[in-house]
Protein backbone atom coordinates (compact mmCIF):
# COMPACT_ATOMS: atom_id res chain seq x y z
CA UNK A 1 0.00 0.00 0.00
CA UNK A 2 2.49 2.08 1.07
CA UNK A 3 4.64 1.70 -2.39
CA UNK A 4 1.37 2.78 -4.32
CA UNK A 5 0.70 5.54 -2.28
CA UNK A 6 4.39 6.96 -3.44
CA UNK A 7 3.79 6.19 -6.76
CA UNK A 8 0.98 8.32 -6.96
CA UNK A 9 1.90 11.97 -6.23
CA UNK A 10 0.11 13.82 -4.21
CA UNK A 11 -1.45 16.69 -5.16
CA UNK A 12 -2.16 19.65 -2.01
CA UNK A 13 -4.03 22.84 -2.74
CA UNK A 14 -3.08 25.65 -0.29
CA UNK A 15 -5.39 28.81 -0.08
CA UNK A 16 -3.54 31.37 1.75
CA UNK A 17 -2.54 34.80 0.87
CA UNK A 18 0.65 35.47 2.84
CA UNK A 19 3.54 35.10 0.63
CA UNK A 20 5.61 34.27 4.01
CA UNK A 21 3.27 31.31 5.31
CA UNK A 22 3.39 30.18 1.76
CA UNK A 23 7.21 29.80 1.75
CA UNK A 24 7.16 28.75 5.12
CA UNK A 25 4.27 25.95 4.26
CA UNK A 26 6.21 24.51 1.10
CA UNK A 27 9.50 24.34 2.69
CA UNK A 28 8.14 22.61 5.98
CA UNK A 29 6.05 20.43 3.02
CA UNK A 30 9.66 19.45 1.51
CA UNK A 31 10.23 15.74 1.67
CA UNK A 32 12.01 13.48 -0.25
CA UNK A 33 9.73 10.46 0.73
CA UNK A 34 6.20 11.34 -0.84
CA UNK A 35 6.56 13.16 -3.22
CA UNK A 36 3.80 15.98 -3.59
CA UNK A 37 3.22 18.97 -5.56
CA UNK A 38 1.63 21.98 -3.63
CA UNK A 39 -0.20 24.46 -5.75
CA UNK A 40 -0.97 27.80 -4.60
CA UNK A 41 -3.86 29.97 -4.66
CA UNK A 42 -4.15 33.04 -2.74
CA UNK A 43 -7.63 34.21 -2.71
CA UNK A 44 -11.02 32.57 -2.12
CA UNK A 45 -12.94 33.22 -5.53
CA UNK A 46 -9.98 31.89 -7.91
CA UNK A 47 -9.49 28.37 -5.06
CA UNK A 48 -12.97 27.74 -6.05
CA UNK A 49 -12.33 28.20 -9.75
CA UNK A 50 -9.42 25.52 -9.51
CA UNK A 51 -11.51 23.29 -7.53
CA UNK A 52 -13.86 23.51 -10.18
CA UNK A 53 -11.48 23.54 -13.23
CA UNK A 54 -12.96 26.62 -13.95
CA UNK A 55 -10.92 29.07 -16.71
CA UNK A 56 -7.69 29.16 -16.49
CA UNK A 57 -7.63 26.33 -14.37
CA UNK A 58 -8.90 23.99 -17.02
CA UNK A 59 -6.67 21.36 -16.63
CA UNK A 60 -5.77 21.43 -12.78
CA UNK A 61 -5.78 18.09 -10.89
CA UNK A 62 -8.07 17.39 -8.18
CA UNK A 63 -5.98 17.72 -4.92
CA UNK A 64 -6.24 15.01 -2.70
CA UNK A 65 -5.91 17.45 0.51
CA UNK A 66 -6.87 21.15 1.11
CA UNK A 67 -4.77 23.40 3.77
CA UNK A 68 -6.99 26.55 3.69
CA UNK A 69 -6.67 29.35 5.79
CA UNK A 70 -9.81 31.56 7.03
CA UNK A 71 -8.98 35.39 6.32
CA UNK A 72 -8.33 35.65 2.39
CA UNK A 73 -9.36 38.24 -0.07
CA UNK A 74 -12.49 38.55 -1.90
CA UNK A 75 -14.31 34.96 -1.01
CA UNK A 76 -13.03 34.42 3.31
CA UNK A 77 -12.40 30.88 4.08
CA UNK A 78 -15.66 30.10 5.65
CA UNK A 79 -17.14 31.05 2.51
CA UNK A 80 -14.54 28.72 0.77
CA UNK A 81 -15.51 25.71 3.06
CA UNK A 82 -18.73 25.73 2.87
CA UNK A 83 -18.94 25.96 -0.76
CA UNK A 84 -16.67 22.70 -0.92
CA UNK A 85 -18.33 20.78 1.97
CA UNK A 86 -21.85 21.35 0.06
CA UNK A 87 -20.50 20.60 -3.16
CA UNK A 88 -21.33 17.15 -4.68
CA UNK A 89 -18.25 17.07 -6.47
CA UNK A 90 -15.83 18.60 -4.09
CA UNK A 91 -16.87 17.50 -0.36
CA UNK A 92 -14.84 14.48 -0.37
CA UNK A 93 -11.71 16.14 -0.46
CA UNK A 94 -9.89 16.41 3.29
CA UNK A 95 -10.35 20.44 4.16
CA UNK A 96 -7.68 21.16 7.19
CA UNK A 97 -8.21 24.71 8.05
CA UNK A 98 -4.62 26.39 8.92
CA UNK A 99 -5.34 29.54 10.20
CA UNK A 100 -3.82 32.28 12.80
CA UNK A 101 -7.34 32.65 14.85
CA UNK A 102 -7.11 30.47 18.25
CA UNK A 103 -10.58 32.54 18.94
CA UNK A 104 -13.59 29.76 19.64
CA UNK A 105 -16.16 30.71 17.18
CA UNK A 106 -13.94 30.88 14.70
CA UNK A 107 -13.01 26.86 15.65
CA UNK A 108 -16.44 26.10 16.47
CA UNK A 109 -17.80 27.48 12.79
CA UNK A 110 -15.46 25.86 10.91
CA UNK A 111 -16.17 22.38 12.46
CA UNK A 112 -20.13 23.21 11.69
CA UNK A 113 -19.17 23.54 8.52
CA UNK A 114 -17.43 20.40 7.88
CA UNK A 115 -13.92 21.36 8.18
CA UNK A 116 -12.31 18.04 8.63
CA UNK A 117 -10.32 19.77 11.05
CA UNK A 118 -8.68 22.63 12.47
CA UNK A 119 -5.07 23.64 13.67
CA UNK A 120 -3.95 26.98 14.70
CA UNK A 121 -0.57 28.10 13.61
CA UNK A 122 1.73 27.91 16.17
CA UNK A 123 3.97 30.88 16.19
CA UNK A 124 7.12 29.26 16.99
CA UNK A 125 9.06 28.39 12.97
CA UNK A 126 10.00 24.88 14.94
CA UNK A 127 6.67 24.24 16.14
CA UNK A 128 5.15 25.44 12.97
CA UNK A 129 7.53 23.22 10.31
CA UNK A 130 6.57 20.11 12.66
CA UNK A 131 2.73 21.02 12.60
CA UNK A 132 2.81 21.23 8.51
CA UNK A 133 4.80 17.88 8.45
CA UNK A 134 2.51 16.38 11.24
CA UNK A 135 -0.37 17.25 9.00
CA UNK A 136 1.30 15.66 5.91
CA UNK A 137 2.51 12.72 7.66
CA UNK A 138 -1.25 12.12 9.29
CA UNK A 139 -3.31 12.58 5.81
CA UNK A 140 -0.80 11.40 3.28
CA UNK A 141 0.07 8.49 5.31
CA UNK A 142 -1.83 7.43 7.68
CA UNK A 143 -4.90 7.99 6.68
CA UNK A 144 -6.60 6.59 3.34
CA UNK A 145 -7.80 9.25 1.48
CA UNK A 146 -10.74 8.97 -0.36
CA UNK A 147 -10.53 7.26 -4.03
CA UNK A 148 -10.07 10.03 -6.92
CA UNK B 1 -61.99 84.14 63.66
CA UNK B 2 -61.68 87.21 61.96
CA UNK B 3 -58.67 87.02 61.49
CA UNK B 4 -57.65 87.30 57.41
CA UNK B 5 -55.67 83.84 55.38
CA UNK B 6 -53.05 86.64 55.03
CA UNK B 7 -52.23 89.56 56.53
CA UNK B 8 -49.34 91.37 54.77
CA UNK B 9 -51.74 91.99 51.62
CA UNK B 10 -54.82 93.72 52.16
CA UNK B 11 -57.79 91.59 49.52
CA UNK B 12 -59.50 93.40 47.17
CA UNK B 13 -63.58 92.81 47.08
CA UNK B 14 -66.24 94.08 44.63
CA UNK B 15 -69.14 94.74 45.65
CA UNK B 16 -71.87 94.78 42.79
CA UNK B 17 -75.04 95.80 43.94
CA UNK B 18 -78.31 98.57 42.42
CA UNK B 19 -79.15 99.72 45.59
CA UNK B 20 -76.52 102.27 47.02
CA UNK B 21 -77.62 101.71 50.74
CA UNK B 22 -76.95 98.10 50.75
CA UNK B 23 -73.30 98.82 48.96
CA UNK B 24 -72.74 101.33 51.68
CA UNK B 25 -73.78 99.06 54.64
CA UNK B 26 -71.23 96.00 53.31
CA UNK B 27 -68.52 98.05 52.30
CA UNK B 28 -68.33 99.72 55.72
CA UNK B 29 -68.30 96.43 57.89
CA UNK B 30 -66.37 94.84 55.33
CA UNK B 31 -63.48 97.45 55.18
CA UNK B 32 -63.56 98.15 59.13
CA UNK B 33 -62.57 94.45 58.77
CA UNK B 34 -59.45 94.85 56.78
CA UNK B 35 -60.60 94.55 52.99
CA UNK B 36 -60.06 96.87 50.41
CA UNK B 37 -63.94 97.50 48.77
CA UNK B 38 -64.63 98.55 45.46
CA UNK B 39 -67.88 98.98 43.67
CA UNK B 40 -69.88 98.39 41.23
CA UNK B 41 -73.94 99.36 40.54
CA UNK B 42 -74.68 97.05 37.30
CA UNK B 43 -73.31 94.20 35.97
CA UNK B 44 -71.16 95.29 32.52
CA UNK B 45 -69.55 98.11 34.98
CA UNK B 46 -68.67 94.94 37.49
CA UNK B 47 -67.12 92.94 34.76
CA UNK B 48 -65.11 95.59 33.40
CA UNK B 49 -64.24 96.56 36.96
CA UNK B 50 -63.90 93.27 37.98
CA UNK B 51 -61.23 92.61 34.56
CA UNK B 52 -59.46 95.51 35.47
CA UNK B 53 -58.61 95.64 39.06
CA UNK B 54 -59.12 91.81 39.71
CA UNK B 55 -60.27 91.56 43.11
CA UNK B 56 -60.23 88.43 45.14
CA UNK B 57 -63.84 87.81 46.02
CA UNK B 58 -66.78 89.40 44.29
CA UNK B 59 -70.06 89.89 46.02
CA UNK B 60 -73.02 89.75 43.40
CA UNK B 61 -76.31 91.14 43.75
CA UNK B 62 -79.06 88.59 41.80
CA UNK B 63 -81.91 91.85 40.85
CA UNK B 64 -80.24 94.35 38.57
CA UNK B 65 -81.18 96.74 35.84
CA UNK B 66 -79.49 96.11 32.44
CA UNK B 67 -78.35 91.86 32.62
CA UNK B 68 -78.91 90.22 35.91
CA UNK B 69 -76.49 88.80 38.41
CA UNK B 70 -76.54 85.60 36.66
CA UNK B 71 -75.62 86.62 33.23
CA UNK B 72 -72.99 88.95 35.06
CA UNK B 73 -71.75 85.77 36.40
CA UNK B 74 -71.42 83.64 33.19
CA UNK B 75 -69.68 86.54 31.45
CA UNK B 76 -66.97 86.79 34.54
CA UNK B 77 -66.97 82.96 34.04
CA UNK B 78 -66.07 83.57 30.22
CA UNK B 79 -62.55 85.58 30.73
CA UNK B 80 -59.54 84.17 31.88
CA UNK B 81 -58.80 87.56 34.34
CA UNK B 82 -61.89 86.73 36.25
CA UNK B 83 -62.39 83.25 35.39
CA UNK B 84 -61.13 82.14 39.00
CA UNK B 85 -62.46 85.29 41.40
CA UNK B 86 -64.79 83.27 43.77
CA UNK B 87 -68.47 85.02 43.33
CA UNK B 88 -70.99 85.28 46.14
CA UNK B 89 -74.25 85.74 45.53
CA UNK B 90 -76.16 88.40 47.81
CA UNK B 91 -80.12 88.74 46.94
CA UNK B 92 -83.63 88.83 48.26
CA UNK B 93 -84.63 86.01 46.21
CA UNK B 94 -84.57 82.75 48.21
CA UNK B 95 -86.00 80.07 45.70
CA UNK B 96 -84.83 76.75 45.50
CA UNK B 97 -84.37 77.02 41.90
CA UNK B 98 -82.56 80.16 42.47
CA UNK B 99 -80.25 79.19 44.21
CA UNK B 100 -79.28 75.81 42.21
CA UNK B 101 -78.96 78.19 39.33
CA UNK B 102 -76.63 80.54 41.14
CA UNK B 103 -74.11 77.85 41.51
CA UNK B 104 -74.84 76.45 37.92
CA UNK B 105 -73.54 79.43 36.82
CA UNK B 106 -70.32 78.93 38.84
CA UNK B 107 -71.37 81.18 41.89
CA UNK B 108 -69.61 79.41 45.30
CA UNK B 109 -72.17 80.72 47.90
CA UNK B 110 -75.66 82.39 48.02
CA UNK B 111 -76.65 84.64 50.74
CA UNK B 112 -79.65 86.16 50.63
CA UNK B 113 -80.54 89.96 52.08
CA UNK B 114 -81.71 91.21 54.70
CA UNK B 115 -78.22 90.01 55.72
CA UNK B 116 -75.76 89.75 58.83
CA UNK B 117 -72.63 91.94 58.21
CA UNK B 118 -70.92 89.80 60.47
CA UNK B 119 -72.29 86.52 58.48
CA UNK B 120 -71.58 88.11 55.44
CA UNK B 121 -67.66 88.77 56.73
CA UNK B 122 -68.10 85.49 57.47
CA UNK B 123 -68.06 84.02 54.49
CA UNK B 124 -66.41 86.39 52.67
CA UNK B 125 -63.69 85.04 54.68
CA UNK B 126 -64.15 81.91 54.58
CA UNK B 127 -63.69 81.61 51.02
CA UNK B 128 -60.86 84.29 50.74
CA UNK B 129 -58.94 81.54 52.74
CA UNK B 130 -60.05 78.50 50.39
CA UNK B 131 -58.96 80.48 47.68
CA UNK B 132 -55.56 81.52 49.13
CA UNK B 133 -55.47 77.63 49.60
CA UNK B 134 -56.09 76.91 46.43
CA UNK B 135 -53.82 79.51 44.80
CA UNK B 136 -51.01 78.11 46.97
CA UNK B 137 -51.63 74.68 45.91
CA UNK B 138 -51.41 75.72 42.31
CA UNK B 139 -48.14 77.33 43.34
CA UNK B 140 -46.87 74.08 44.88
CA UNK B 141 -48.13 72.48 41.81
CA UNK B 142 -46.02 74.59 39.45
CA UNK B 143 -42.99 73.76 41.35
CA UNK B 144 -43.93 70.63 41.42
CA UNK B 145 -43.83 70.06 37.81
CA UNK B 146 -40.92 72.34 37.02
CA UNK B 147 -38.60 69.41 39.33
CA UNK B 148 -40.47 66.47 37.16
CA UNK B 149 -39.56 67.44 34.32
CA UNK B 150 -35.97 69.01 35.32
CA UNK B 151 -35.80 65.39 36.47
CA UNK B 152 -37.15 63.87 33.34
CA UNK B 153 -34.62 65.59 31.87
CA UNK B 154 -31.76 64.40 33.76
CA UNK B 155 -32.90 60.76 33.50
CA UNK B 156 -32.94 61.13 29.56
CA UNK B 157 -29.20 62.82 29.94
CA UNK B 158 -28.16 59.64 32.09
CA UNK B 159 -29.73 57.14 30.01
CA UNK B 160 -28.56 58.82 26.69
CA UNK B 161 -24.94 58.64 28.54
CA UNK B 162 -24.91 55.50 29.72
CA UNK B 163 -26.41 54.41 26.35
CA UNK B 164 -23.03 56.31 24.62
CA UNK B 165 -20.84 54.59 27.01
CA UNK B 166 -22.12 50.98 26.37
CA UNK B 167 -21.89 51.85 22.98
CA UNK B 168 -17.99 53.36 23.58
CA UNK B 169 -17.13 50.19 25.57
CA UNK B 170 -18.45 47.68 22.90
CA UNK B 171 -16.24 49.74 20.74
CA UNK B 172 -13.13 49.92 22.36
CA UNK B 173 -13.45 45.71 23.08
CA UNK B 174 -13.76 45.12 19.34
CA UNK B 175 -10.80 47.55 18.40
CA UNK B 176 -8.89 45.29 21.19
CA UNK B 177 -9.92 42.33 19.48
CA UNK B 178 -9.42 42.89 16.20
CA UNK B 179 -5.60 44.46 17.01
CA UNK B 180 -4.92 42.10 18.74
CA UNK B 181 -6.39 39.35 16.49
CA UNK B 182 -4.65 41.12 13.07
CA UNK B 183 -1.39 41.94 14.50
CA UNK B 184 -0.68 38.20 15.39
CA UNK B 185 0.41 37.21 11.36
CA UNK B 186 2.84 40.24 10.52
CA UNK B 187 4.02 38.79 14.09
CA UNK B 188 4.34 35.24 13.25
CA UNK B 189 6.48 36.71 9.92
CA UNK B 190 8.70 38.23 12.16
CA UNK B 191 9.33 35.04 14.76
CA UNK B 192 8.88 32.68 12.30
CA UNK B 193 11.73 34.01 9.75
CA UNK B 194 14.07 35.55 12.35
CA UNK B 195 14.83 31.57 13.50
CA UNK B 196 14.86 30.25 10.14
CA UNK B 197 17.82 32.59 9.38
CA UNK B 198 19.03 31.55 12.49
CA UNK B 199 18.54 27.71 12.24
CA UNK B 200 19.83 28.24 8.38
CA UNK B 201 22.38 30.47 8.40
CA UNK B 202 24.18 29.68 12.02
CA UNK B 203 27.06 28.17 10.40
CA UNK B 204 27.74 31.50 7.76
CA UNK B 205 27.13 34.53 10.55
CA UNK B 206 29.41 35.87 13.02
CA UNK B 207 28.57 35.31 16.91
CA UNK B 208 27.13 39.08 17.18
CA UNK B 209 24.47 38.35 13.89
CA UNK B 210 23.68 35.34 16.13
CA UNK B 211 22.71 37.55 19.43
CA UNK B 212 20.95 39.80 17.14
CA UNK B 213 18.87 37.61 15.44
CA UNK B 214 18.16 36.25 19.12
CA UNK B 215 17.18 39.39 21.08
CA UNK B 216 15.22 40.49 17.66
CA UNK B 217 13.33 36.78 18.43
CA UNK B 218 12.88 37.00 21.96
CA UNK B 219 11.35 40.32 21.11
CA UNK B 220 8.84 39.31 18.87
CA UNK B 221 8.34 36.29 21.12
CA UNK B 222 7.70 38.83 24.33
CA UNK B 223 4.94 40.75 22.06
CA UNK B 224 3.38 37.68 20.66
CA UNK B 225 2.71 36.87 24.46
CA UNK B 226 1.51 40.71 24.83
CA UNK B 227 -1.10 39.81 22.10
CA UNK B 228 -1.95 36.91 23.25
CA UNK B 229 -2.81 38.51 26.76
CA UNK B 230 -4.37 41.04 25.31
CA UNK B 231 -6.92 39.03 23.59
CA UNK B 232 -8.07 37.13 26.56
CA UNK B 233 -8.84 40.39 28.50
CA UNK B 234 -10.63 41.53 25.71
CA UNK B 235 -12.40 38.57 25.47
CA UNK B 236 -13.76 38.90 29.06
CA UNK B 237 -16.22 41.15 28.06
CA UNK B 238 -17.70 39.88 24.94
CA UNK B 239 -17.65 36.20 25.78
CA UNK B 240 -19.64 37.09 29.43
CA UNK B 241 -22.47 34.82 29.94
CA UNK B 242 -25.22 35.35 32.70
CA UNK B 243 -23.96 34.14 36.23
CA UNK B 244 -25.13 30.40 37.54
CA UNK B 245 -24.58 28.89 41.07
CA UNK B 246 -20.71 27.66 40.64
CA UNK B 247 -19.13 25.68 42.89
CA UNK B 248 -16.02 27.18 44.07
CA UNK B 249 -14.74 23.70 45.51
CA UNK B 250 -14.87 22.61 42.07
CA UNK B 251 -13.40 25.46 40.34
CA UNK B 252 -10.12 25.33 42.44
CA UNK B 253 -9.63 21.90 41.49
CA UNK B 254 -9.99 22.35 37.81
CA UNK B 255 -7.47 25.30 38.53
CA UNK B 256 -5.31 22.86 41.01
CA UNK B 257 -4.70 20.51 38.05
CA UNK B 258 -4.06 23.00 35.31
CA UNK B 259 -1.57 24.07 37.63
CA UNK B 260 -0.28 20.75 38.18
CA UNK B 261 2.86 21.08 37.02
CA UNK B 262 3.99 23.98 38.35
CA UNK B 263 2.88 22.64 41.71
CA UNK B 264 4.79 19.52 41.73
CA UNK B 265 7.74 21.28 40.45
CA UNK B 266 7.52 23.97 43.39
CA UNK B 267 7.00 21.68 45.89
CA UNK B 268 4.08 23.86 47.22
CA UNK B 269 1.77 22.81 49.35
CA UNK B 270 -1.95 23.65 48.48
CA UNK B 271 -4.89 23.74 51.29
CA UNK B 272 -7.86 24.34 50.60
CA UNK B 273 -10.43 25.61 53.21
CA UNK B 274 -14.15 25.02 52.70
CA UNK B 275 -15.61 27.12 49.35
CA UNK B 276 -18.86 28.22 48.73
CA UNK B 277 -21.37 28.22 45.82
CA UNK B 278 -21.38 31.64 44.53
CA UNK B 279 -22.92 33.23 41.32
CA UNK B 280 -20.54 33.13 38.80
CA UNK B 281 -19.10 32.58 35.52
CA UNK B 282 -17.69 28.95 35.51
CA UNK B 283 -14.52 30.12 33.06
CA UNK B 284 -13.94 33.32 34.03
CA UNK B 285 -13.52 31.96 37.40
CA UNK B 286 -11.34 29.18 36.38
CA UNK B 287 -9.01 31.84 35.38
CA UNK B 288 -9.33 33.95 38.40
CA UNK B 289 -8.37 31.22 41.04
CA UNK B 290 -6.11 29.77 38.01
CA UNK B 291 -3.78 33.64 38.09
CA UNK B 292 -3.71 33.92 41.79
CA UNK B 293 -2.69 30.13 42.48
CA UNK B 294 -0.56 30.92 39.58
CA UNK B 295 1.18 33.88 41.18
CA UNK B 296 1.30 32.90 44.80
CA UNK B 297 3.65 29.77 43.25
CA UNK B 298 5.34 31.86 41.01
CA UNK B 299 6.62 34.20 43.95
CA UNK B 300 7.48 32.19 47.06
CA UNK B 301 10.76 32.64 48.64
CA UNK B 302 12.44 29.65 48.12
CA UNK B 303 11.88 26.68 50.99
CA UNK B 304 8.34 25.32 51.79
CA UNK B 305 5.97 27.16 49.94
CA UNK B 306 2.50 26.68 51.65
CA UNK B 307 -0.93 27.98 50.02
CA UNK B 308 -4.11 28.57 51.61
CA UNK B 309 -7.76 28.92 49.71
CA UNK B 310 -10.47 30.26 51.94
CA UNK B 311 -13.84 31.70 52.43
CA UNK B 312 -15.77 33.83 54.77
CA UNK B 313 -19.04 34.99 54.89
CA UNK B 314 -19.06 38.66 54.53
CA UNK B 315 -22.41 39.21 55.27
CA UNK B 316 -23.57 40.18 51.48
CA UNK B 317 -21.47 38.42 49.69
CA UNK B 318 -18.62 35.89 49.85
CA UNK B 319 -15.62 36.99 50.62
CA UNK B 320 -12.49 34.29 49.30
CA UNK B 321 -8.83 34.69 49.88
CA UNK B 322 -5.86 33.09 48.36
CA UNK B 323 -2.94 33.23 50.82
CA UNK B 324 0.78 32.45 50.44
CA UNK B 325 4.14 32.93 52.25
CA UNK B 326 6.12 34.14 49.64
CA UNK B 327 8.25 37.22 49.02
CA UNK B 328 5.34 40.01 49.65
CA UNK B 329 4.45 42.96 48.12
CA UNK B 330 5.43 46.85 49.83
CA UNK B 331 1.97 48.44 50.99
CA UNK B 332 2.90 51.45 47.81
CA UNK B 333 2.09 49.07 45.29
CA UNK B 334 -0.80 47.48 46.83
CA UNK B 335 -2.79 49.18 44.22
CA UNK B 336 -0.32 49.58 41.32
CA UNK B 337 -0.17 45.77 40.47
CA UNK B 338 -3.94 45.53 39.15
CA UNK B 339 -3.12 47.92 36.57
CA UNK B 340 -2.78 46.41 33.31
CA UNK B 341 1.24 45.30 32.28
CA UNK B 342 2.25 46.93 35.84
CA UNK B 343 5.38 44.54 37.37
CA UNK B 344 7.41 44.86 40.25
CA UNK B 345 10.39 42.91 39.36
CA UNK B 346 12.61 42.42 36.05
CA UNK B 347 11.51 39.62 33.75
CA UNK B 348 14.64 38.05 33.90
CA UNK B 349 13.83 37.15 37.94
CA UNK B 350 10.19 36.92 37.30
CA UNK B 351 8.78 36.05 34.09
CA UNK B 352 5.02 37.34 32.84
CA UNK B 353 3.62 40.47 30.85
CA UNK B 354 1.94 41.80 34.26
CA UNK B 355 -1.68 41.33 33.31
CA UNK B 356 -2.16 38.49 35.41
CA UNK B 357 -4.05 40.68 38.12
CA UNK B 358 -5.62 43.49 35.81
CA UNK B 359 -7.63 40.14 34.48
CA UNK B 360 -8.32 39.02 38.18
CA UNK B 361 -9.72 42.24 38.85
CA UNK B 362 -11.42 42.54 35.88
CA UNK B 363 -13.54 39.53 36.15
CA UNK B 364 -14.41 40.31 39.63
CA UNK B 365 -15.44 43.90 38.38
CA UNK B 366 -17.85 42.10 36.43
CA UNK B 367 -19.05 39.60 39.51
CA UNK B 368 -19.69 43.14 41.30
CA UNK B 369 -16.92 42.61 43.32
CA UNK B 370 -13.78 43.73 44.92
CA UNK B 371 -10.75 42.46 44.89
CA UNK B 372 -7.27 43.89 46.88
CA UNK B 373 -4.43 42.46 48.77
CA UNK B 374 -3.01 42.18 52.30
CA UNK B 375 0.71 41.44 52.55
CA UNK B 376 3.94 42.01 54.37
CA UNK B 377 7.03 42.49 52.30
CA UNK B 378 9.59 39.20 52.92
CA UNK B 379 5.84 37.29 54.67
CA UNK B 380 4.16 36.68 52.29
CA UNK B 381 0.44 37.84 50.96
CA UNK B 382 -2.66 37.53 50.73
CA UNK B 383 -5.20 38.28 47.77
CA UNK B 384 -9.28 38.56 48.65
CA UNK B 385 -12.09 39.08 46.69
CA UNK B 386 -15.73 39.41 46.99
CA UNK B 387 -18.10 37.01 45.14
CA UNK B 388 -21.88 37.41 44.79
CA UNK B 389 -23.87 34.62 46.76
CA UNK B 390 -26.65 32.43 45.43
CA UNK B 391 -29.80 34.02 45.38
CA UNK B 392 -29.47 37.70 46.07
Amino acid sequence: MAVLKALHPIEILLVEDSPGDVRLTREALKDAKITNTLHVIEDGVLALDFLYRRSPFESAPRPDLILLDLNLPRKNGREVLAEIKSSDFLKSIPVVILTTSSAEEDILRAYNLHANCYITKPVDFNQFTTAVRTIKDFWLTIVTLPPK
Amino acid sequence: MYCLPDSSTRHVVLVVDDTVANVAVLAEHLSANGLEIIVAQNGEESVERARFAKPDLILLDIMMPGIDGFETCRRLKSYRETRDIPVIFTTALADIGDKVKAYEVGGVDYITKPFHVEEVFARVNAHLALQAMQRAMAAQNRLLQQEIAARSAAEEVLACRTKELARSNAELEQLAYVASHDLQEPLRMITSYLQLLDQRYTNRIDADATEFIAFAVDGAKRMQTLIDDLLTYSRLGSRARPLQPTSCADIVSDALLCLRAAIEDSGADVVCGDLPTVMGDERQLLQLFQNLIANAIKFGKGGAQVIRIDAEDAGSAWCLSVRDNGIGIAPEYFERIFVMFQRLHTRAKYPGTGIGLALCKRIVDHHQGRIWVESELGQGSVFKFTLPKVGD
